[in-house]
């Protein structure tokens, strides 16, 4: 258990070939986590690479020139390693928890494979797999949703993206062109390795420092175009759905902006599960199965995003009801008593975000790979205490949902 | 290694602890033995209804109020319905656990249960029901359950539309008074607490707390079949269930470990064969699961309609496979899986108390986790060889969720 503030320390070192390390060592902890985080993701891609990122964070585990795929797997379960990796529109995480004596280990195999072999033979096979994850979202609505609704929200902007890509581009996708993109993207000055729980930070860096001493600096490159959200409303049906499923998105904070904690609060008393504005608008009075709302910072961008699903005679009421609300905050603001509740319960969830290696590594490397600070859970929780009302309504004044982007996914 | 307190109260109420002395917070689950598998007859969906109908207000408090009086502690909460038992989750910080532990009683003894606030609630309860056509791996889920049990164990968690329809408030009420009670519910604690305090805080919030138990019913199985929906999906979806031991069987960490050896990392034999070797699937797994009573093992695979039928065949094979037994390397990393697994598992409270809960459900009692390492180490490779040849999976029920199944099948045949 990490909370024991004054236990832990953080580490940060970068080596001679531009890999930064970064660590919170917990010596109370029972595990330890560590994850290279990649900062490339689908707006990295050109549209001829639409889902390669993806694809690339499969591949990955498929082996390298020191081991092939089954000795891969084999591996992490000789240390019976909890391990996974995602692919975003701005991030690959690969990630992993275990117990302290297979942490050297743990290290040694991810570096080795941040160096894949990529071999044309598991480039075919896992094509197929590839292309059987996007038949299974295209079979759920609800997971569809934020890639269509992101696409036309974000225009020609790349955080529109599609992650996974769609069977045509991964139908036609090269091995020559991922060899070409992983070269491009998985510098060491674009990775950040970091750690958490029970580490032996001097060995650890000492180790990666072995590991990667051929990895060569380079730098890498990322668009930033300006983007500009166009408010709008579309409504489409889709042949798979049943229910209807509504998005909303609307102008936020980047993950460099102070002002994302505010957004967080504005979020939460917005569209909490429980008790929120829209809680007691739309699920309280039966009108949608759920209602949520979110604030996702990216990389110098981010949106408010608003999630509801219901049955399709609801549709007219719940968009009518939506924009009410919504209008209500952007012409009156919050009330302090529900910027207070909202404190208290994101308060309770940074505690609670530090409870195991592995829960601490996303919010760690995440957040150093944005501003190269490292920011103690603690801190986090001090920033939302000083969040006021009048921060909070600052938020407003823009008028974000205004501008917002309504898109409904109907059935046909 | 923290242990958990077992103590049950005057009024049958049982309280479990885990002291952890060094956790900032503190996460406790209740569970209240009131599932699907107890609904009435003519009411199924009761449970569900109720956990909803629940939070709309106690007390002196309405549904906001009662909601407010939680997010002024800071209380991230959640609640959920199953087969066999409704469960209340929550963390928050030590200070707060006397004022927590009182919102629950007045939920428990004093809901408002007012009749117009039912009709809502009863609404996404039916459109959660209606969504399961989206939601094509749980449809199938769904379907397999009811085709494998006689009894009330193969009722969908949520209930039925004629269940949720019909059922009135006056019934509901009625119901409640029946199931809900101190017997038979289990209060788990873990965190930065002490058992003495927490038990002192229990006994003033909820010492008062009556209430009858349902008897739980005995599951009673149909014969193994094949079952076919026909949906125009992109993906055929796959279960299987098999009988297995459960956790009370001598041999039951045999069948963990060989449980893990099919489906525990992606070096297990599914993953290997099915998605590395043959690019056939995204997903697949086969996992432990049961109900009191009955053990099964359940494995899952999605793919694309072409390739339905080899998977199927794939799946099967490696499965029944199992009872040639597994090799020394194989129960090597099985064992260091589950032990990390365990041991990771007690450094989050709340999956902690949630195992804790179900363990005294299930067992009736919590397993030490010395015990369970000890148990898994006393699994050797003759011993867990010998398990699988005398009890092998096989003749399973199997369900099957796509486009043109009868056709691909008959090709296959």
């Amino acid at each position: 258990m990490t909370q024991t503030a004054t236990a832990l320390e953080f580490k940060e070192a970068t080596l001679s070939n531009g890999l930064t390390v970064i660590a919170e060592v917990n010596p109370e902890a029972k595990s330890l986590a560590l994850g290279y985080f990649v900062k490339t993701g689908s707006r990295d891609e050109t549209p001829q690479e639409s889902g390669i990122s993806h694809f690339l964070e499969h591949m990955v585990f498929k082996g390298t020139a020191r081991r092939d795929a089954l000795e891969v797997n084999l591996e992490f379960d000789r240390m019976g390693a909890q391990y996974n990796a995602f692919t975003s529109e701005e991030n690959t995480v690969y990630y992993g928890a275990v117990l302290p004596e297979f942490g050297g280990r743990l290290l040694e195999l991810f570096t080795d494979l941040m160096r894949p072999a990529l071999r044309q033979e598991d480039f075919d096979t896992e094509k197929r797999v590839i292309l059987e994850e996007i038949a299974l979202y295209a079979d759920r609505p609800n997971a569809m949703l934020f890639d269509y609704a992101r696409s036309r929200f974000f225009r020609t902007h790349p955080l529109g993206n599609s992650v996974l890509g769609t069977p045509g581009s991964i139908t036609a996708m090269t091995r020559e062109q991922m060899i070409a993109y992983h070269a491009r993207r998985y510098a060491p000055t674009n990775m950040v390795l970091a750690m958490a729980g029970r580490v032996d930070w001097e060995a650890a860096l000492e180790r990666v420092a072995q590991l990667t001493a051929d990895w060569q600096p380079y730098a890498v490159h990322r668009e930033y175009p300006p983007f500009e959200a166009l408010p709008g409303d579309v409504r489409e049906s889709y042949p798979k759905a049943t229910q209807t499923y509504i998005a909303l998105l609307a102008p936020g904070f980047s993950a460099q902006d102070e002002r994302r904690y505010a957004a967080a609060v504005l979020a939460s008393l917005l569209g909490e599960e429980g008790n929120s504005r829209l809680y007691w608008a739309l699920t309280h009075r039966g009108l949608v199965e759920s209602a949520s709302a979110g604030h996702d910072d990216s990389d110098r961008a981010g949106l408010f995003y608003i999630y509801a699903q219901t049955d399709p005679q609801n549709e007219a009421q719940v968009v009518d009801v939506l924009r009410e609300e919504l209008n209500r905050l952007e012409v009156h603001g919050v009330s302090a008593e529900e910027v207070r509740r909202a404190k208290n319960k994101l308060a309770t969830g940074i505690v609670f975000a530090g409870e195991t290696p592995m829960n601490r590594l996303f919010s760690l490397g995440l957040s150093y790979q944005y501003s190269g600070v490292y920011e103690p859970l603690s801190e986090m929780a001090r920033k939302v205490e000083a969040i006021t009302p009048g921060q909070v309504n600052a938020l407003l004044e823009a008028k974000p949902f205004s501008r917002g982007f309504l898109y409904r996914m109907v059935p046909q | 290694m923290a242990f958990a307190q077992v103590e049950t109260l005057a009024n049958g109420l049982t309280l479990a602890v885990e002291e952890q002395p060094w956790n900032p917070g503190i996460a406790l689950q209740l569970l209240v033995p009131v599932g699907a598998t107890t609904d009435p007859q003519e009411l199924e969906g009761a449970a569900n209804l109720l956990e909803g109908w629940l939070w709309k207000g106690a007390g002196d408090l309405d549904a906001r109020a009662l909601a407010e009086a939680f997010d002024e502690l800071g209380v991230r909460r959640g609640s959920g319905v199953g087969l066999e038992y409704t469960t209340f989750a929550a963390s928050f910080l030590p200070e707060h656990l006397g004022s927590v532990l009182e919102l629950y009683a007045l939920i428990l003894q004093k809901p408002r249960f007012e009749e117009a606030l039912l009709e809502p609630v009863r609404q996404v309860a039916l459109q959660e029901l209606a969504a399961l056509e989206d939601q094509p791996p749980r449809k199938m889920g769904a379907a397999l359950r009811r085709a494998v049990f006689a009894s009330t164990h193969g009722r969908y968690a949520g209930g039925s539309k004629e269940g949720l329809i019909s059922a009135t408030a006056e019934a509901l009420r009625r119901d409640f008074e029946n199931r809900y009670g101190a017997k038979g519910s289990i209060l788990a604690v873990a965190g930065g607490v002490s058992f003495a305090e927490v038990r002192a805080a229990v006994e003033r919030y909820l010492g008062a707390w009556g209430g009858k138990t349902p008897a739980a019913p005995e599951p009673v199985l149909t014969v193994p079949r094949t079952l076919c929906l026909e949906q125009d999906t992109a993906q055929v979806q796959i279960g299987l269930i098999y009988p297995d031991v459960g956790p009370a069987h001598p041999e039951f960490y045999s069948a963990r470990l060989a449980a893990e050896v099919l489906s525990g990392g992606m070096g297990s034999r599914l993953f290997t064969e099915v998605r590395e070797k043959r690019g056939l699937v995204y997903s697949v797994s086969a996992s432990p699961q049961g109900v009191k009573g009955f053990s099964y093992l359940l494995a899952y695979a999605g793919t694309t309609p072409e390739r339905a039928s080899v998977t199927l065949e794939v799946l099967r094979a490696e499965i029944e496979r199992m009872q040639q037994g597994v090799s020394m390397e194989e129960l090597e990393r099985a064992k260091i899986g589950l032990r990390t697994a365990l041991v990771m598992q007690e450094e989050s409270a709340r999956s902690r108390v949630s195992s804790m809960a179900r363990d005294l459900f299930m067992l009736g009692r919590i397993r030490p986790l010395s015990e369970i390492e000890a148990e898994i180490a006393a699994v050797d490779l003759e011993r867990i060889n010998r398990f699988l040849a005398e009890h092998p999976y096989q003749n399973p029920w199997v369900g099957m969720l796509g486009p043109n199944l009868t056709k691909h099948q008959a090709q296959s045949a």
